[in-house]
C-alpha cells in the first residue's frame, strides 16, 4: 500500500497494482513544526510537516498551517485532508463531530 | 580482484571558497595526487562529484579539471548520488581499478553554495528528498531529518542532552582540525539555548552550509609497488539504496539503506564491527550519528544517543566516532563530504592527524548517506 506515485510495490515489488478511494483520515505517525521553510512556503512558518497512516493503510506526508507550536500535536492524534491553498497535500486536526 | 589502495587523499578547509568550485576541485586534485607519488598522467579515470555544479552554472567539469591537470586525453564523468555523491565516486573508482580497467584513478568532490542565500541554499540542499511527495507538501531537508528524531524521541525516551553530546563532541573534534569550518567547542548551554529549526531538532543539531574540495588517489597495490604513503587498503566497498520517500519505509528508526550496505561491506572484509578502530559516519543532523552507529551494527538500536552522552564516541572514548568533527562541524560540502571523510582516515593512518589522532588507527570505517537514505556507501579500509 503506498500514496506515493508507483508502478510497483515500494516494499515487495508487486507490479499488478489496484487503486482505492481514501477516506482522507488518519493519525500522525511522525511530525515537526519548522521555524525555518523552503521557498514555496515562505511565509507560512512555523507550520507542521507530518508524516500520516491513513485509515485505509500506507502513509502520505502533507502540511498543516495551524500548528505552529510543537506542543499543539502529538503522534497518534487524528488528522483529516483539507482543502488547500498549496499544491500540496494539507491536513487539519480530525475533532470528532467538528467538520 | 586487484588488491586496490587509497593511496594519497587532501581537502581544502571547508567553510568559505573565494575561488570557484573548479579551480578548487582542480588544487586537491593536484595536491592529492603530489602526495601519492604518482603522476598526473598514471590516473586511467578521473570520477568528479559537484552535484550543484549548476548553482555555479556549470555543469561537465571533469574535463576542466583534467585539463588544468594537464591530462585532458584522460576520461572523466560526474557521479551524483546527493550528499552520498564522492564516496559513490569512490565506489567507482574501486570497481575501475580492482577490476583492471583502470591502474590508478582520481576522486574528487567538491561543492560551492556560499554566494547563495539561506532560502536559496534550503531549496538546493532540498532537491536531494522527493519534490512531489515531500517538498511539495511542505518538507525541509532538516524538516525531514526532524520527523526521525521526532520519532526516536517518542519510542526511546531520549532526552536532548543526548543529542546535545553528540554535537559537543563533533564540535570539540573540529577544534583540533585545520579542515574544520567551525573550530570552536560548544557547551551544553550553547546548545539547548539555540533556536529550534525544525523541531526537536535545534541549529546544533544541524550540519552547516559549507563549501570545499576533497580529493582521493585509488590505485592498484601491483602498479604501485613501493608507496609514498602509508595507504589505506579498500577491505570494502559496499552501497545500498532503501525506498526514496522515507514515510513510505517500515519504520523510521533507522535507514534500511545503511543497515543493508554495512552488512555487505563487512561480508566484503570478512570483518565485523569489533574489528573497527574508528568511524567517519554521516552525521548531517545529530539524529543521523545515533542512526548510523546503532544501523552499522555498533550500538543496538536506541543506545546510540545514550553511549554518545556517556562519552564512549569521544576521542579518546571506547569508538572514536567522527574525529574530524563530522558535517556537524567539520562542515558538510555536500559532494565533497565523502571524499572528505577519507581524508581523515588517511591522516589518521599517516599521523597527520596531530591533536585530534585516535588511540588506534589500524582499521576505519567510512559510512556516507545520501539525502533522507535512499543512498549509501560504506567503505572499510585497513594498514597494509
Amino acid at each position: 500500500m503506498t500514496a506515493t506515485w508507483s508502478l510497483a510495490c515500494p516494499r515487495c515489488g508487486e507490479a499488478r497494482l489496484g487503486e482505492i478511494d481514501l477516506s482522507g483520515r488518519g493519525r500522525i505517525v511522525a511530525y515537526t513544526v519548522q521555524n525555518v521553510p523552503g521557498d514555496e512556503f515562505l511565509n507560512e512558518a512555523p507550520y507542521a510537516y507530518v508524516i500520516v497512516e491513513l485509515e485505509e493503510g500506507g502513509r502520505i506526508t502533507g502540511w498543516m498551517p495551524t500548528v505552529r507550536r510543537e506542543e499543539d500535536l502529538a503522534i497518534g492524534d487524528r488528522v483529516r485532508f483539507s482543502t488547500s491553498y498549496k499544491p500540496g497535500v494539507q491536513f487539519v486536526k480530525d475533532v470528532p463531530g467538528v467538520e | 580482484m586487484r588488491e586496490t589502495w587509497v593511496v594519497a587523499a587532501a581537502s581544502n578547509r571547508y567553510g568559505k571558497m573565494k575561488e570557484s568550485g573548479r579551480e578548487a576541485a582542480t588544487r586537491v586534485a593536484w595536491e592529492a595526487i603530489e602526495r601519492s607519488g604518482l603522476a598526473p598522467k598514471d590516473i586511467g579515470y578521473t570520477f568528479v562529484s559537484n552535484a550543484f555544479g549548476v548553482a555555479e552554472r556549470q555543469a561537465h567539469v571533469g574535463p576542466l579539471i583534467n585539463t588544468s591537470l594537464g591530462i585532458p586525453d584522460v576520461p572523466s564523468c560526474t557521479i551524483e548520488s546527493a550528499c552520498s555523491s564522492s564516496s559513490a565516486g569512490l565506489h567507482e573508482a574501486f570497481v575501475h581499478v580492482a577490476g583492471g580497467f583502470a591502474d590508478a584513478a582520481l576522486v574528487v568532490g567538491v561543492e560551492k553554495l556560499s554566494h547563495l542565500d539561506t532560502l536559496a541554499s534550503t531549496s538546493y540542499f532540498a532537491m536531494g528528498a522527493d519534490y512531489a511527495f515531500e517538498t511539495k507538501n511542505g518538507a525541509t531537508f532538516p524538516g525531514l531529518y526532524a520527523t526521525l528524531a521526532d520519532a526516536y524521541q517518542h519510542a526511546f525516551r531520549t532526552q536532548p542532552e543526548m543529542f546535545g553530546s553528540i554535537a559537543i563532541k563533533n564540535h570539540a573534534n573540529a577544534a583540533l582540525n585545520p579542515h574544520a569550518q567551525f573550530r570552536k567547542p560548544i557547551s551544553l548551554d550553547t546548545y539547548l539555548n539555540s533556536p529550534i529549526i525544525a523541531s526537536p531538532l535545534r541549529l546544533y543539531d544541524c550540519c552547516p552550509f559549507s563549501d570545499g574540495a576533497a580529493a582521493v588517489v585509488v590505485a592498484a597495490k601491483e602498479f604501485v609497488r613501493t608507496p609514498k604513503t602509508e595507504p589505506l587498503v579498500i577491505r570494502a566497498s559496499a552501497r545500498s539504496g532503501s525506498i526514496g520517500d522515507m514515510h513510505d519505509r517500515p519504520d523510521l528508526l533507522g535507514l534500511p539503506a545503511t543497515r543493508t550496505a554495512a552488512e555487505k561491506a563487512f561480508r566484503q572484509a570478512k570483518m565485523e564491527p569489533k574489528d573497527i578502530d574508528f568511524l567517519e559516519v554521516h552525521d548531517c543532523f545529530t539524529i543521523a550519528e545515533a542512526l548510523a552507529l546503532e544501523d552499522l551494527g555498533f550500538y543496538p538500536r536506541g543506545s546510540a544517543a545514550r553511549e554518545s552522552l556517556e562519552g564512549s564516541t569521544a576521542l579518546h572514548g571506547r569508538l572514536p566516532v567522527n574525529p574530524s568533527g563530522g558535517l556537524k562541524a567539520k562542515g558538510h560540502p555536500v559532494s565533497a563530504t565523502g571524499a572528505g571523510q577519507v581524508v581523515e582516515i588517511f591522516e589518521q593512518f599517516n599521523g597527520l592527524a596531530g591533536a585530534r589522532a585516535v588511540p588506534k588507527a589500524d582499521t576505519a570505517l567510512a559510512h556516507n548517506v545520501g539525502a533522507t537514505g535512499s543512498s549509501c556507501s560504506v567503505h572499510i579500509f585497513s594498514r597494509r
